[in-house]
């Protein structure tokens, strides 16, 4: 049996014996190379849920869609690891409980989807594990590396003509999970911390505010960098900020569900070394 | 007979048209997106694209504009204007659907006022469109009663040759007549065939639609749910949009001194509709979904007679979750039945 027959049969268990209300999958899209989140709620439309190597979209933020999770019923969710991480911190930031996400895990191999064992979020934690120690062995981006080998003069010339670009949609915050925030700070206008208009200067306050309030949450997924309509490569800035992240703390973003956010605890024992 | 013009020609066009004092815009992509920007030489054009990313909209409606400044003293309060003042500009190689969203457009800028800001440019430009010979997946110009090579909202129209080598020409009119001018010692008389257009399927009928959509009854469909679960909320199918409108007033400085913007908005977000006292009355993403479906071919086309959408299929192809105008039309369509 293919995974995706697997998974669909699955997916109609849990539906059928009403272990979960939904199955928030993918199915197929307007082209035969796309895919799309598809929410299935009875078990004679599971046989729509796709799964092969075009299921690229991190399908955990639908869990905090306008109160979702709100009757405490249990929802399964397709998820790679790193959307299993994606649970992980924001269990860790209290915007849902692990107890009602279950988990249809999988990786992408090349031109293949493969079936990951488990079921709940801390099943998961030997791969995650797995994927922080090659994280860690994982040579920087290419264009990273000339990035590092500019002058700050020169990198902040290059930020500059990428946010040139930006048309200030939102989109990259509107596709990360990881923006949950029911205001985000870029919408208070009382007082106007930033800029709305899409100029210089308002496109750079907006793309280094995403970039640090990721720092450390980012579990490098990509839906942001997918979603921006203009292309700006937005993952350089995650990705920057996620090995500043491990190699200065040693932490992984979603490790496991316990994980405290490392930006937003502290230790007797830090050295605090910038704060004068 | 008609006049060709050929492409091996094109550059010397520009350089003539630059003579006039004016600027010649065209599709280019640039750093991983394309859109119109202003070119030298043909080679810059990338003239194979079926439609840039970006729309022509941004060229007369831009993602951000001030309007004017303000400063309020103890005795006096003074206001500088920013009326756009560019020079008039050719923009070559638009699309059948991007100028007939212009057209559309300038029927709202000039609805209860007239919008300066828009009509200026509007009115300094002049669109030489180029019939497509080749379409996407997410072409729909059909749908929606238009066509590949539609005139509307074109100055000229370029038919391109069966040999690719440059264009048939139509004049469609006067200001597409005065911008020919300058550049008529590079049009030959010829009677070369053009390309064949696009065969672009018909994927919905919009009558059947736009009834379903004027029946008050279903303003509360569960339709609206199930076609829009997915909707991340984004924007990008308004932004990218050639019809797509939408503008906030933002005021940048103090109480003051500042600059008041005319910025890009889009019903899409959550805040546009946000009131002052936490009430929003289009609280659910569907019925944002439904705002803009209702908009575009209900109440845009009760006040205008026409609606406000060309088939560019942008809203389609751009969409991060694979949503957009053509999946909820084509499913409006079959409830019909
Ligand atoms: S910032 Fe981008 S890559 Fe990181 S979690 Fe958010 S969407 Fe994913
Ligand atoms: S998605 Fe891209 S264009 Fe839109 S706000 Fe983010 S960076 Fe800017
Ligand atoms: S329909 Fe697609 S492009 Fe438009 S707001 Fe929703 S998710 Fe974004
Ligand atoms: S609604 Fe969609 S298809 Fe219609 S004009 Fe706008 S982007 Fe193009």
């Amino acid at each position: 049996m293919s995974i995706q027959e697997q998974y669909r049969s699955r997916a109609k268990e849990l539906l059928r014996e009403g272990t979960v209300k939904m199955v928030i999958g993918y199915g197929a899209g307007t082209t035969p190379l796309r895919r799309r989140p598809i929410f299935i709620t009875s078990p004679d439309d599971a046989d729509r849920l796709v799964l092969d190597a075009a299921c690229r979209t991190n399908l955990a933020g639908y869990l905090l869609r306008e109160g979702l999770l709100a009757d405490q019923k249990s929802v399964a969710v397709f998820l790679t690891p790193d959307g299993v991480r994606t649970i992980n911190i924001l269990a860790a930031e209290s915007q849902l409980a692990t107890e009602q996400v279950i988990v249809l895990g999988f990786q992408i191999d090349g031109e293949n989807a493969r079936q990951l064992e488990g079921t709940r979020v801390a099943d998961f934690s030997g791969i995650i594990a797995e994927r922080k120690k090659k994280r860690k062995e994982q040579p920087s981006h290419e264009v990273a590396r000339k990035l590092e080998q500019m002058t700050s003069v020169e990198r902040f010339s290059f930020w500059e003509g990428e946010f040139s670009r930006c048309i200030k949609c939102y989109a990259c915050r509107a596709a990360c999970p990881m923006c949950w925030c029911r205001r985000c700070v870029v919408d208070n206008n009382q007082p106007q911390w930033v800029n709305t208009s899409s100029h210089t200067l308002g496109n750079l306050e907006w793309n280094l505010v995403r970039a640090f309030h990721l720092a450390g949450r980012c579990v490098e997924c990509g839906n942001c960098s997918e979603a921006c309509p203009v292309n700006i490569p937005l993952h350089l800035l995650n990705r920057r900020m996620t090995e500043e992240v491990l190699t200065a703390f040693d932490y992984y973003p979603g490790a496991d569900e316990h994980q405290e956010p490392v930006l937003a605890s502290f230790r007797k024992d830090d050295p605090e070394t910038f704060i004068l | 007979m008609t006049k060709i013009l050929y492409a091996n020609d094109l550059t010397a066009c520009f350089s003539l048209w630059r003579k006039e004092g004016m600027r010649v815009l065209g599709p280019v992509s640039k750093a991983k997106t394309s859109g119109f920007g202003e070119v030298q030489d043909a080679h810059e054009l990338d003239l194979n694209l079926v439609l840039t990313a970006r729309t022509l909209k941004e060229l007369f409606f831009p993602r951000t504009e001030p309007m004017f400044s303000y400063s309020i003293g103890k005795q006096k309060i003074e206001t500088g204007e920013f009326l756009p003042s560019e020079n008039a500009c050719i923009i070559f190689g638009a699309r059948p659907c991007d100028a007939a969203g212009m057209a559309i457009d300038d029927e709202l800028f000039n609805w209860d006022y007239r919008d300066e800001y828009w009509f200026r440019r509007r009115d300094r430009s002049v669109i030489i469109t180029i019939a497509c010979k080749e379409s996407d997946d997410f072409c729909m110009c059909t749908s929606l009663g238009l066509a590949p090579d539609s005139a509307k909202g074109s100055d000229v129209l370029l038919r391109p040759l069966a040999s690719g080598n440059g264009w048939r020409v139509e004049e469609l009119t006067p200001k597409g007549g005065k911008a020919l001018q300058p550049i008529a010692s590079l049009l030959k008389e010829g009677s070369e065939a053009a390309a064949p257009t696009a065969e672009v399927p018909l994927l919905f009928d919009l009558e059947a639609c736009t009834t379903w959509l004027a029946d008050p009854e279903n303003f509360e469909s569960h339709f609206w749910k199930e076609i829009s679960e997915r909707c991340i909320g984004c924007g990008t199918c308004t932004y990218l949009c050639p019809t797509c409108h939408c503008f906030d007033i933002q005021d940048e400085g103090d109480t003051y001194e500042g600059i008041r913007r005319k910025n890009w908005d889009s019903c899409s977000f959550q805040l546009f509709t946000m009131h002052t006292s936490g009430h929003n009355p289009r609280a659910t993403q569907s019925a944002r979904w439904r705002q803009r479906i209702m908009h575009k071919f209900n109440y845009f086309s009760d006040k205008f007679s026409v609606n406000s959408c060309t088939g560019c299929g942008r809203c389609t192809r751009e969409c991060p979750v694979d949503m957009g105008v053509r999946e909820t039309l084509q499913a409006i369509s079959t409830l019909q039945k």
